[in-house]
């Protein structure tokens, strides 16, 4: 056996040894009713053609490979974002592990966060005594200051009524009357984690504005200096909220970071284990509401949460995740006017340094084409930035995009001359984006860690920008806005330009007269 | 030592080098050791010259003799490329120590080759001297020797170290040491009344690879490129080839040239870099090899390549012409390669700025160098805010420059494309051509420049840094008008001799209080042009204002004809002005080649090609000026 105690290869190398080799060989062919190889080939070449692709595009029913998450993930990344808050997840169990280990595998950090574990019996009576049960729990164990309640779709299909459950477990004494237990519903059949995103953002907001479902009296707006500031879901949270809070500071900006993830998905290790770490707290979440305005970093994250709070008299303005020098400048000079702070000389030297950094390696982005894939607002700043750059993003897909985004992305291509021959597919899979990776072939393919397939499949080179990164480490630490940030994304995208360079040269005695160490 | 400070005596008369002919003996014995001013920037060294001449030959192992500094920063640090052996990649060097400097580095350094023959068997190894070795007395020659014998293969002592002048300097004494060591020691298996030397290219980017499929059509064998991608044996046998091109302007004329006078192979000065230039230079060789006893239908089948790979080209960058349309470029330093490179961008339809220049005339490609020469010094010394100036006054799209420039360019918010240094693109031969439109019409048209240009929005136009700069510029203009006195203090302080620092007042006080009437004069009282020697175009203007030069010529016209025509024009051949003139006008000539025929002139190095053919039309034209006069009569 190639497998021996003192020397346990792992799985790398132990299935190439010979005898698994042959053992797997033998199994294909006796047991496994094998395809001719050259048909296996013939089919596997059909289906990079334009044929393939068209049938392909005419899937009508089945999803391959998408490009999206559920909503009670986007719930569960909201909720951790407030002081000491423990999302409550009401639904099956087996989701919640869910949630926890994407984020563990995406920020190496714990992730906490609860079910009411409804089993079968619940789903056939309703699961109010899993709420009752469940809320006691979570309160006596877990000591949090806040419980936001999202749902599964188990409790959606049966209609379980959140504001009433939550109101019958405060009467059964689950956790005090004037215990702070706001609640959204977010089933996964509807929507994506960025719808997720927003309905507990807007659950939160309107527990503490609107009276707490009626328990209180509304608040009353006196308005203040301040503005407020949403992330979205973003998988860069770590990174760029303490960018945007430093640009704030320079800026001298009083501001409130709605749903601060920051913290908790990057806790130090030092001794302690922390729970629940940073957050916005939940004086400043109910105070959030005297704020002059608030702004929304991703539009599609805020599509009922910023109307919400227009509707209390703030003026609200959402941007479709600002990269590189316009996006940034856009972004900053909004900032500036709702202030009225002006641009700290830092910021303009770090602009000017991100321009610089730019037109030093311009000749190698212009022209080159990339795909991209993510969600609506990263795929629209990711985007923009390429045509800042004189690239083109050829093939921009997101599979929580709808035609309305569609649009707005045709308008980004339109408004420049690196925008003429891409194209906007909404809806769209990451089985649709293998066929056009072969049909519209690009340089490089920008999006995820599942894009890795892609990347085996097609062999455009992947830049990994989006969530979720399982198998690159922390690169969620960096920002990806503020000009800093464009940075980080400008030596991503040249970073893999140069190793697919290297990587093309670097035979001996064959292509390596080109492996320069001067790029 | 005295070895090495009598070759570079030899380096310093070297007669292909005009420069070097115009100085004075004594200082000839200077030589070009621009004695580089203490606390200004600086460029190579001598030991880095000599490592970029030679460093290209792939197959030899390349030793540097001295501590982790030389080897550690010119490791691999040019984009040359190899067809074959990867070994000058390998950074070898005897990494001397303390003890090494104490009591001598010979030992390791030979041990050093011991090894590498062992290890890597080479066919030679390239031994550099560096400075602390040359300074301790480290006899590398010695030592080389000695090495040679005992492993039976050669090893070459490369005597160049940091510390006897400039990069420049290097690059001739790397030319000495193959010269003295390698050339002639080996002889080809065959050899064709086709072969030819390629001398001073580096095969940067692969660019000699853009031309050698052409050279291959025409069946021109390169015998052997000095260094680019060359191999130990071709070089070493290069003494056998027909004829030889100099490319890379003087950097190794001496090799050229000695290899003229020890092997009768005549060369010509010439370069791949444009269109006309391409073509030019296989006319060039084409027309030498059939001198030398090749069969003249060679011309034939050049003349056919050339007329099928200029259309393809022309053809290609014409396409350009509707995305340049209204495009201006701004040219800058010394970095263009060649004229005829602005040339190609013309035809593709940008307008250059700063000249009128219109396509190809010779008074064009004067004024095209001039504008570059004069302005490469300029560069470096000119304050961002006089750049953006310059830039915005000249309305340009986009600067063209060499390398150094390309930062201070971005910071006053000016597109710019490198054309020379560190180049990723090969713009070598025809399709080189069409590359660097390409990359033209890439660098014009992304959109950072835009940016680059832009102010940062919250930035008040009116009070921007650009707008401070120009008020501020023109409120100095506007003081110095309104006061004499200062602008007079102005005027004289204008700096005229960047390398010795000397400027106008200085030199106008030595010719008043000298009354001195010549550059070698100024050049003794004020040290102005003994450095690189640029500024001596400037110098002698300042003495024709001031009368100095004039006066003498009028006073006795028979006296300024005769000086005129002294004039030398061929620095190699030594003929003057007047013997060209008489030959034309005796013999009827009218072509460069006929000229060089009945005179010698531009036999040698063929750098005064073009002055030859200014007199030849001026000897043309005058008869035209003067029927045009009596007409107008």
């Amino acid at each position: 056996m190639p497998q021996s105690a003192d020397n346990v290869l792992d799985h790398f190398e132990l299935f190439r040894g010979p005898e698994y080799q042959q053992m797997l060989a033998n199994k294909k062919k006796m047991f496994e009713n094998p395809r001719d190889p050259a048909e296996v080939e013939r089919v596997r070449e059909w289906a990079k053609t334009p044929e393939y692709k068209e049938l392909n595009f005419a899937r009508e029913a089945l999803t391959v490979n998408p490009a999206k998450a559920c909503q009670p993930l986007g719930a569960v990344f909201a909720a951790v974002g407030f002081e000491e808050t423990i999302p409550f997840v009401h639904g099956s169990q087996g989701c919640v592990a869910y949630y926890r280990s994407h984020f563990s595998r995406h920020f190496k950090e714990p992730s906490s966060c609860v079910s009411s574990s409804m089993t079968e019996d619940a789903a056939v009576f309703g699961g109010l005594n899993n709420m009752i049960d469940g809320l006691a729990n979570t309160y006596n164990m877990y000591k949090p200051k806040m419980i936001s309640v999202s749902t599964t779709c188990m409790a959606e299909v049966i209609g379980d009524d959140l504001n009433a459950f939550i109101k019958t477990a405060k009467e059964k004494g689950s956790v005090p009357a004037e215990y702070d237990v706001p609640f959204a519903h977010t089933p996964a059949f509807v929507g994506s984690h960025i719808t997720g995103y927003d309905n507990v953002m807007k659950g939160i907001f309107e527990h503490f504005w609107d009276g707490k479902a009626g328990t209180t009296a509304k608040l009353e707006r006196v308005p203040n200096e301040k503005i407020n500031f949403i992330g979205g879901f973003d998988g860069y949270t770590v990174g760029n909220l303490r960018e945007i809070k430093r640009i704030f500071n320079l800026m001298g900006v009083d501001y409130t970071i709605l749903a601060d993830n920051s913290d908790v998905w990057d806790t130090p290790t030092d001794g302690e284990f922390r729970m629940y770490d940073g957050g916005t707290t939940l004086e400043e979440a109910a105070n959030a509401l005297h704020a002059k305005a608030t702004i929304s970093m991703q539009e599609y994250c805020t599509e009922k949460t910023l109307p919400f709070i227009g509707n209390h008299g703030h003026e609200v303005l959402a941007f479709n995740h600002p990269v590189g020098v316009t996006a940034t400048d856009k972004f900053l000079m909004e900032v500036s006017r709702i202030t009225g702070k002006p641009i700290p000389e830092e910021l303009a030297k770090e602009r000017g340094r991100l321009v610089d950094a730019i037109a030093d390696s311009n000749a190698h982005i212009h022209g080159k084409k990339f795909a991209i894939y993510g969600d609506p607002d990263l795929c629209l700043g990711l985007a923009g930035f390429l045509l800042e750059l004189g690239a083109e993003p050829t093939t921009v897909l997101a599979t929580n995009g709808n035609q309305k985004w569609a649009d707005k992305v045709q308008a980004l291509f339109d408004s420049s001359p690196f925008g003429g021959n891409c194209k906007v597919y909404p809806g769209k899979d990451l089985w649709h984006m293998r066929s056009l990776l072969f049909t519209e072939p690009v340089d490089f393919l920008i999006g995820n860690t599942y894009g890795k397939y892609l990347e085996r499949d097609t062999g455009t080179p992947l830049i990994r920008i989006g969530f979720p990164v399982f198998d690159r480490h922390h690169h969620h630490r960096y920002p990806v806005w503020g000009y800093q940030g464009g940075m980080n994304v400008l030596v991503w995208i040249l970073d893999k330009i140069f190793d697919t360079i290297d990587q093309n040269t670097i035979v001996p005695a064959k292509t390596d007269y080109s492996y320069d160490i001067i790029r | 030592m005295s070895s090495l400070s009598s070759t570079i005596q030899q380096v310093f008369n070297e007669p292909g080098c005009a420069k070097n002919q115009n100085k004075s003996e004594a200082e000839k014995k200077k030589g070009c050791t621009k004695q580089l001013q203490p606390g200004g920037a600086a460029g190579g060294c001598a030991f880095d010259g000599a490592k970029i001449a030679l460093q290209p030959l792939t197959d030899v192992a390349h030793l540097v003799h001295g501590p982790i500094a030389c080897e550690g920063n010119s490791w691999d640090n040019r984009g040359a490329k190899s067809s074959g052996s990867n070994i000058w990649r390998t950074g070898f060097t005897t990494d001397i120590n303390e003890t090494d400097v104490v009591f001598g580095g010979e030992k390791r350094l030979y041990k050093s080759i011991k090894e590498i023959i062992e290890k890597y068997d080479p066919p030679a190894v390239f031994v550099y001297q560096t400075c602390v070795p040359a300074m301790i007395g480290d006899d590398i020659d010695a030592v080389c020797k000695a090495a040679k014998e005992k492993f039976g293969k050669p090893v070459i002592p490369i005597n160049s170290p940091g510390f006897v002048g400039p990069k420049n300097l290097g690059n001739k004494l790397a030319g000495e040491a193959i010269l003295e060591h390698v050339i002639g020691t080996e002889e080809p298996e065959y050899t064709t009344p086709y072969d030819i030397n390629i001398i001073g290219e580096y095969n940067l980017s692969g660019e000699l690879w853009q031309v050698k499929p052409l050279l291959d059509e025409l069946g021109i064998r390169i015998l052997a490129c000095i260094s680019g991608d060359g191999k130990y044996k071709d070089v070493a046998s290069s003494h056998r080839a027909k004829a030889a091109m100099m490319v890379c302007s003087k950097a190794m004329i001496n090799v050229a040239r000695k290899m003229e006078e020890r092997y009768d192979i005549p060369f010509f000065e010439g370069s791949f870099y444009g269109i006309q230039d391409s073509s030019d230079s296989l006319r060039e060789i084409a027309s030498m090899l059939i001198q030398k006893g090749a069969d003249p239908e060679l011309m034939d089948r050049t003349e056919a390549l050339i007329e099928r790979e200029e259309k393809k080209a022309w053809d290609a960058i014409a396409k350009y012409k509707s995305r340049f349309a209204g495009k201006k470029v701004l040219l800058i330093t010394g970095g263009v390669k060649s004229w005829s490179v602005v040339a190609a961008l013309q035809e593709a339809g940008l307008e250059l700025v700063g000249t009128s220049v219109k396509k190809s005339t010779k008074e064009d490609k004067e004024r095209i160098k001039e504008l570059m020469g004069q302005d490469a010094h300029m560069i470096d010394d000119m304050t961002p805010r006089e750049m953006y100036k310059m830039l915005k006054d000249a309305k340009a799209d986009i600067m063209l420059s060499g390398g150094r420039s390309q930062f201070i360019a971005l910071k006053a918010n000016m597109p710019w494309l490198d054309i020379n240094q560190e180049r990723h693109h090969a713009y070598m031969g025809y399709v080189g051509m069409v590359k660097l439109v390409e990359e033209i019409d890439k660098a014009l048209y992304n959109p950072i420049w835009e940016q680059v240009r832009k102010p940062a929005p919250w930035d008040d136009p009116a009070n921007n840094w650009q707008n401070r700069a120009i008020a501020e510029m023109e409120a100095e203009a506007a003081a110095l008008a309104a006061d004499p006195v200062a602008a007079e203090k102005a005027r004289r302080a204008k700096k005229i001799c960047n390398c010795k620092t000397v400027d106008l007042g200085t030199i106008e006080d030595a010719i008043k209080a000298h009354s001195l009437t010549s550059v070698e004069g100024v050049r003794e009282h004020t040290n102005a042009s003994g450095g690189c020697g640029a500024c001596s175009g400037r110098v002698e203007e300042i003495l024709e204002q001031m009368g100095a030069i004039t006066v003498e010529v009028i006073t006795d016209p028979v006296a300024a004809e005769a000086a005129r025509r002294a004039k030398k024009v061929c620095n190699c051949k030594s003929v003057d002005t007047g013997t060209i003139e008489d030959a034309i006008r005796a013999h009827g000539l009218t072509t460069l080649a006929q000229v060089k025929e009945h005179t010698e002139a531009s036999g040698g190095c063929g750098s005064c090609g073009e002055r030859i053919e200014e007199i030849l039309d001026s000897v043309s034209h005058g008869n035209d000026a003067g029927s045009t006069l009596v007409a107008a009569e």
